[in-house]
C-alpha cells in the first residue's frame, strides 16, 4: 500500500487500508463537508433571507444573497464540497434562479443519505431510488403547474417579483419586474419563440443615482465619454453612423519600418504628409454623410490620435473610440449596419442611421445613448444605476436572475406557486408513495419526501417563524387538498400563495430537484478521494 | 560482504522471496483499489489532482483512475498498462483486466507459499488459459448473418457496458445512440468520424445524434447564416499580412507617404489572398488561424462564409468528414481537394450558437452531443460512452457475442475444474488456483451490490452443473438470473482480452525475482 500516495483528507482513527471501514469514512467525510457548504448558504434563502459579505482575496468586498455567487467566491477545497458550487452553477445555467434552493436542497437530501446508510442500507439503492423519486416528483410538479402565456404580461411580471424579492434590491421589484419581463420579450425572435438568448440584453452599469433610477433604454447604450477633443459635438440628430475596425493614425506596416530623416526640411515635409493622410480618410469619411463613427479598439497601435481627433472635430463628427471588439456583433445587431475594416470600404450603404445620439451626464460620469434607431434590431439595453458599487453589483446579480426568470417561462411556459407550497406538496404525495411501495424503495422514498420539507422549514426560519409550527399547519392544510397554500412570509402567516401573486417558473423547481438529485447521488456513489497527478 | 557495492550509489536491490513480496502486494493493492468500482453497483471514485488548481474528477472507469494514480511499485504498473492496452485495444473491461490479474496473483501467491516452483504455477496458468478459451469459443454465439439479431446483440451489449457506468439510469437511450453511431460506421472501427460535443446544462437524457458535423464556433459579422450545397475550403494559413520571416528586416523610408504606401501594400496583399480563396469557386472558408477584420469583411462582401480560429481537431475532422483538404496556399486552385455538403446552419445548443454541417461527403460521419448537470457529468459521460462505442465498433467487426453476469467465468471455471482433475502433478493445484481467481470476479460484483456472494455463488455454480445452462448474477434483483432472458451480453473480444491479458501480465510479475531500483539522477538544487 505504501506504493499509493495517501488521500490527504484522511481520518485519523484509521492509518491504513481496512477494507470497508475507510469507505465508511471517506462517504462520511464527503456528505458533512458538502452539508457544511449546503448550510453556509442556508440563511439566505427566501424574502426574508440574510446577505453575505464575503471578502475576496483581492480584498474586494461583496455584499449579495445570490447563492452561485456565493459558492463561487467561496474557495472551497473538499472535492465533495465542490461538487456542491459546481450544483449551484448548474441550476445557475439551467435556470438562472434557485442557486441557493438547489444547494439547501442537496444538503437536506445528504442529510437523510446519512441516516439512510447508517441503517446498512447500500448507496446504490439509495441511489436508485432517489432517481425514481426525483422523476415522480417532477410529475408532480407539473401537475400543480398553471399554464402561462407570453401575452399575460402581469403573470410573467409576478414571477420576476418573486424572484427579486428575496435580493437586496428587493423595494424595487415593483420597478425591476416589468423591466426585466419587457427586455426579455422584447428580443424573443418570432421565428424561434422557445430561444431566448440573453446576450442580447445588454446591462450597463452605472455609478450614481439610486437603482429608482434603472432603466430600460430603447437603443443602445455606451458607458463611455464622447471623445471631447477639440471641441468635437456631442449631441447629433439624424446621426448616420459607421462601425469602423480600422484606425484612423498614421500608417503603420506590419513589417518593421522607420522613416530616416536627414535634415530639418524634410521632418517638415513629413509631419504635412501625416496631416495630409488623415485629412484624406477624414474626407473620405465625411464625404459619405457620416456624422457619428464608433471605433474598435486596436491593440496594435492607436485607434485614433490627437491629431485625427482634431480633424474629426473639425469635420463634425461625433467620436466613440475604444468599443470592444466582442462588442461589435451586439452593436450591429442593434444598429442595423455592417462593420468596416478599411476606408476603402467605406460606403453609405453600411451605416445605421438613428434620431439622435447624445451624451447625458449621469451623476460623475457621462454616457452615450443613441436612440430612434432605424430597423434597430432585437435587442436590449438596460441602464442599472446605483449608490454604491456593492449595491449596483448586486442590483446586476439580481436583475440578471429576474431575467433568467423571465427566459425560464419563455422556454417553458408554466409556472408554479412560490412560498414553500410546491415542497410540501412533493412531500405529501411522495410520502403518500412511499407507503405504497415495497422493500428499502420505500424507505428511501420517504426520506427524500422528508428532505424537501427543508425549504419551508427553511423560509420560515430565515423569517423569524416557529418553523414546527408552520410546517406542521402547512403540512395539514395540504393534507386537507388546498395545493397552493404556501408560507407568506410578508404577512407571517400562511395563506393561499397563488392569490399572493408569489409564482416562480415550473423550470426553476424541476431543475432544482432533479440537478439536486443527481449531485447527490453522484456523492453517494464515491467509495474513496484518490490523489492523482 | 566483500563485494557489496556492485551497485552505484543508492541503487537497491531486492531479491528471491522479498522481491516477489514486494511485486505481489503492489499488484493486489492495486487491484484492491480499483475492484470496488466493478460491476453495475460498483461505486465511483474521485480523483484529486495535486496540480495547480486542484482539478476534481469523479469516475467509475478503471483505465482512467489507473492512468492518473501516482505509482511507485514496479509491478503495479504492469498492471497499469495492460488496463491501458485494454482500453486501447477493445475500449472496455479496464478494470475487468486488472481485478482478475491481482486474483491470480493472489492465488499464486499461495501456491508459492506451498513451496510449489512459479514456472510450474506458470505452466498450469498456461494450461487453464487454453482450456477456458476453448470453453469460451464453444459457447459463443454469432449472428453476423441476421441483421434483426444482431442489432438486437449490439444493444445488448451497449446496455450492459453502460450499465456499470453513470449513463445507467438513460442507457437505453444512450445504448441507442451509440449503436446508431457505430451503425453508420459501416463496420470500420475509426472513432474519428463520431464527434463527441459536450454542453453544461439540460439533463443526461437531452443528450442526442445528429448526422453530420458540428463546430463549435461562431460565424463571421455580416455573413450568411445559412448556406446550401456548400463548397468547403479547409486551410491552415495566415490571413494576416505575409511577413518576411528574417530577423531585423526592416523597411527603411523617408516619408509618410512611403509608409502608407507600404501599408496599403499589404493591404492588397490581404486581399489578393482573400481574392485567390474566393477564387477557388468556394462559399465556406474555414481557417485555423484568426481571420482579422479586413479580410472577414472582404469575405462578407463576397458573401461567403468565414469561420476563424477553428481548433486543430477541428479542422481535421472537418477536412475528413467533407472530403477536402487542408490547404495551406492559394496558387493552384485545380490543386486543391474542396469539400462538400448540403447544408450549413447555425443552430443552438444551450446558450451557445455553434455550426451545424449536414449532408456530408463522408456519409458515416455524425456528432453526438452530450448535455448534462456539470462537466463532471459530462467528462464522465463522455468516458462511458467512449467505453460502449469502441466495443460496439469492435464486435461489428467481431460478433461473437457471449452472456455476461459473470457466466463466461462460471463457465470457464468449470471447465478448468474439470481439466484440473484429469491433470496429474502440481500443475493441477495452480488449475485450481486459476479457477478460483475467476471464481473471484462475479464474487465481487455481488460483493459491490451488497449481496450475499457466498450464496449467490454456489448457487450458480449448482446452476451451471446442468449443460447449456445460461444463469448468471441478476445484481437489480440481488439473485440467480437468466442472463440470455434479461439481454445481458458481453462481446467475446473484450472477455477474451481480459483473460490473456491478465493472465500474460500475472505471469510475468510471477516470473520475478529480483527488483533492481536504479539511482534517481540527482537533480542540482536550484531553490
Amino acid at each position: 500500500m505504501a506504493t499509493i500516495a495517501a488521500p490527504q483528507h484522511r481520518s485519523s482513527k484509521t492509518e491504513s487500508y481496512v477494507d470497508n471501514k475507510r469507505k465508511e469514512d471517506v462517504r462520511h467525510a464527503n456528505i458533512i463537508a458538502a452539508r457544511s457548504v449546503a448550510n453556509a448558504v442556508r440563511t439566505s434563502l427566501g424574502p426574508k433571507g440574510m446577505d453575505k459579505m464575503i471578502s475576496t482575496s483581492s480584498n474586494e468586498v461583496i455584499i449579495t444573497n445570490d447563492g452561485a455567487t456565493i459558492l463561487n467566491k467561496m474557495k472551497v477545497l473538499q472535492p465533495a464540497a465542490k461538487m456542491l458550487v459546481e450544483l449551484s452553477k448548474s441550476q445557475d445555467s439551467a435556470a438562472g434562479d434557485g442557486t441557493t434552493t438547489v444547494v439547501v436542497i442537496a444538503g437536506a437530501l445528504l442529510e437523510k443519505c446519512l441516516l439512510l446508510l447508517s441503517h446498512g442500507i447500500h448507496p446504490t439503492v439509495v441511489s436508485d431510488s432517489l432517481h425514481k423519486a426525483s422523476v415522480k416528483a417532477v410529475d408532480v410538479l407539473t401537475a400543480m403547474a398553471v399554464p402561462v402565456e407570453l401575452s399575460d404580461r402581469d403573470s410573467l411580471v409576478k414571477s420576476a417579483s418573486t424572484s427579486l424579492n428575496s435580493k437586496v434590491v428587493s423595494q424595487y421589484s415593483s420597478l425591476l419586474a416589468p423591466l426585466a419581463v419587457d427586455s426579455v420579450l422584447s428580443v424573443v425572435d418570432p421565428a424561434q419563440p422557445e430561444m431566448v438568448d440573453l446576450r442580447d440584453v445588454k446591462i450597463v452599469k452605472k455609478l450614481g443615482g439610486t437603482v429608482d433610477d434603472t432603466e430600460l433604454v430603447n437603443g443602445l447604450v455606451f458607458d463611455k465619454k464622447v471623445s471631447h477633443a477639440a471641441g468635437g459635438p456631442t449631441r447629433m440628430e439624424n446621426a448616420k453612423i459607421a462601425v469602423i475596425q480600422f484606425q484612423i493614425s498614421p500608417p503603420k506596416t506590419d513589417i518593421e519600418q522607420s522613416i530616416v530623416v536627414s535634415d530639418y526640411a524634410q521632418m517638415d515635409r513629413i509631419l504635412k504628409e501625416e496631416r495630409s493622410y488623415i485629412l484624406g480618410m477624414i474626407k473620405k469619411i465625411k464625404a459619405t454623410g457620416c456624422n457619428v463613427l464608433l471605433i474598435q479598439k486596436s491593440i496594435l497601435r492607436d485607434a485614433v490620435t490627437d491629431l485625427s481627433l482634431h480633424y474629426l472635430a473639425k469635420a463634425k463628427i461625433l467620436v466613440i473610440k475604444d468599443v470592444e471588439r466582442d462588442e461589435i456583433e451586439f452593436i450591429i445587431k442593434t444598429l442595423n449596419c455592417l462593420p468596416i475594416a478599411n476606408i476603402e470600404h467605406f460606403r453609405a450603404e453600411k451605416l445605421g442611421y438613428a434620431d439622435l445620439v447624445e451624451e447625458v451626464s449621469l451623476g460623475d460620469g457621462k454616457i452615450v445613448k443613441i436612440s430612434g434607431i432605424k430597423d434597430m434590431g432585437k435587442t436590449t439595453t438596460v441602464l442599472v444605476r446605483g449608490s454604491n458599487l456593492l449595491v449596483l453589483d448586486e442590483a446586476e446579480r439580481s436583475l440578471h436572475d429576474a431575467l433568467c426568470v423571465v427566459r425560464c417561462l419563455v422556454a417553458k411556459r408554466f409556472l408554479i406557486a412560490g412560498g414553500g407550497a410546491p415542497e410540501i406538496e412533493l412531500s405529501r404525495q411522495l410520502g403518500a408513495w412511499a407507503k405504497v411501495l415495497h422493500g428499502m424503495e420505500g424507505y428511501c422514498i420517504r426520506a427524500f419526501a422528508e428532505a424537501l420539507e427543508v425549504v419551508p422549514y427553511t423560509l420560515a426560519e430565515n423569517a423569524g417563524l416557529n418553523p414546527i409550527a408552520i410546517v406542521t399547519e402547512l403540512r395539514n392544510r395540504h393534507a386537507n387538498g388546498e395545493i397552493n397554500t404556501g408560507i407568506n412570509v410578508r404577512k407571517g402567516q400562511i395563506t393561499n400563495i397563488l392569490e399572493e401573486n408569489v409564482v416562480q417558473p415550473l423550470l426553476v423547481s424541476t431543475s432544482a430537484i432533479t440537478l439536486a438529485t443527481e449531485c447527490v447521488r453522484m456523492i453517494l456513489k464515491i467509495d474513496d478521494i484518490v490523489t492523482v497527478r | 560482504m566483500a563485494i557489496d557495492r556492485i551497485f552505484k550509489d543508492e541503487a537497491s536491490e531486492e531479491k528471491g522471496e522479498r522481491a516477489r513480496m514486494s511485486s505481489f502486494v503492489g499488484a493486489m493493492a492495486i487491484a484492491d483499489l480499483v475492484k470496488t468500482t466493478l460491476g453495475p453497483k460498483g461505486m465511483d471514485k474521485i480523483l484529486q489532482s495535486t496540480g495547480r488548481g486542484r482539478e476534481v474528477t469523479v469516475t467509475n472507469d478503471g483505465a482512467t483512475i489507473l492512468k492518473s494514480l501516482h505509482i511507485d511499485n514496479p509491478a503495479a504498473k504492469v498492471l497499469v498498462d495492460i488496463s491501458k492496452v485494454q482500453d486501447d485495444e477493445v475500449g472496455d473491461g479496464t478494470t475487468s483486466v486488472v481485478v482478475l490479474a491481482g486474483e491470480l496473483l493472489r492465488e499464486a501467491e499461495k501456491l508459492v507459499a506451498a513451496k510449489i516452483h512459479p514456472m510450474t504455477i506458470i505452466a498450469g496458468f498456461r494450461m487453464a488459459v487454453e482450456c477456458a478459451r476453448n470453453a469460451l469459443l464453444e459457447k459463443v454465439v454469432d449472428n453476423k448473418g441476421d441483421t434483426e439479431k444482431f442489432r438486437s446483440d449490439l444493444m445488448n451489449i451497449a446496455r450492459t457496458t453502460l450499465s456499470s457506468k453513470i449513463l445507467s439510469q438513460d442507457k437505453e437511450h444512450f445504448a441507442k445512440l451509440a449503436v446508431d453511431a457505430v451503425m453508420r460506421l459501416k463496420g470500420s472501427t475509426n472513432l474519428e468520424s463520431i464527434q463527441i460535443i459536450k454542453k453544461p446544462g439540460g439533463s443526461l437524457i437531452d443528450s442526442f445524434l445528429d448526422e453530420g458535423f458540428i463546430l463549435d464556433k461562431k460565424i463571421g459579422i455580416g455573413q450568411p447564416k445559412r448556406i446550401e450545397k456548400a463548397k468547403i475550403l479547409v486551410a491552415n494559413t495566415a490571413m494576416d499580412t505575409d511577413k518576411v520571416k528574417i530577423y531585423g528586416a526592416r523597411v527603411r523610408v523617408d516619408s509618410m507617404a512611403k509608409v502608407a504606401e507600404i501599408e496599403g501594400a499589404e493591404k492588397d496583399k490581404m486581399r489578393e489572398k482573400v481574392e485567390k480563396i474566393i477564387g477557388h469557386g468556394i462559399n465556406c472558408f474555414v481557417n485555423r488561424q484568426l481571420i482579422y477584420n479586413f479580410p472577414e469583411e472582404l469575405f462578407a462582401d463576397a458573401g461567403v462564409l468565414a469561420i476563424e480560429h477553428a481548433d486543430f481537431d477541428g479542422i481535421e475532422r472537418l477536412a475528413l468528414v467533407t472530403g477536402g483538404e487542408i490547404a495551406s496556399t492559394f496558387d493552384n486552385p485545380e490543386s486543391v481537394k474542396l469539400g462538400h455538403c448540403d447544408l450549413i446552419e447555425e443552430i443552438m445548443i444551450g446558450e451557445d450558437k455553434l455550426i451545424k454541417f449536414s449532408g456530408v461527403a463522408m456519409g458515416q460521419a455524425c456528432t453526438i452531443v452530450l448535455r448534462g448537470a456539470s462537466h463532471h457529468v459530462l467528462d464522465e459521460a463522455e468516458r462511458s460512452l467512449h467505453d460502449a462505442l469502441c466495443v460496439l465498433s469492435q464486435t461489428v467487426n467481431d460478433s461473437r457475442v457471449l452472456l455476461g453476469g459473470g457466466w463466461p467465468e462460471m463457465v470457464m471455471a468449470k471447465e478448468v475444474d474439470a481439466l484440473a482433475r484429469k491433470t496429474p502433478g502440481k500443475k493441477s493445484l495452480a488449475m485450481e488456483a486459476f479457477s478460483r481467481a475467476l471464481l473471484a470476479i462475479p464474487t465481487i460484483i455481488a460483493d459491490n451490490a451488497g449481496l450475499d456472494s457466498a450464496e449467490l455463488i454456489s448457487q450458480l455454480r449448482a446452476e451451471h452443473q446442468t449443460e447449456g445452462c445460461t444463469a448468471g448474477i441478476d445484481v437489480i434483483s440481488g439473485s440467480v438470473g437468466d442472463m440470455a432472458e434479461r439481454g445481458i451480453c458481453e462481446a467475446f473480444k473484450v472477455k477474451n482480452a481480459v483473460l490473456l491479458s491478465a493472465t500474460e501480465a500475472a505471469e510475468m510479475i510471477l516470473r520475478v525475482d529480483e527488483i533492481i531500483t536504479c539511482a534517481p539522477r540527482r537533480r542540482e538544487d536550484r531553490m
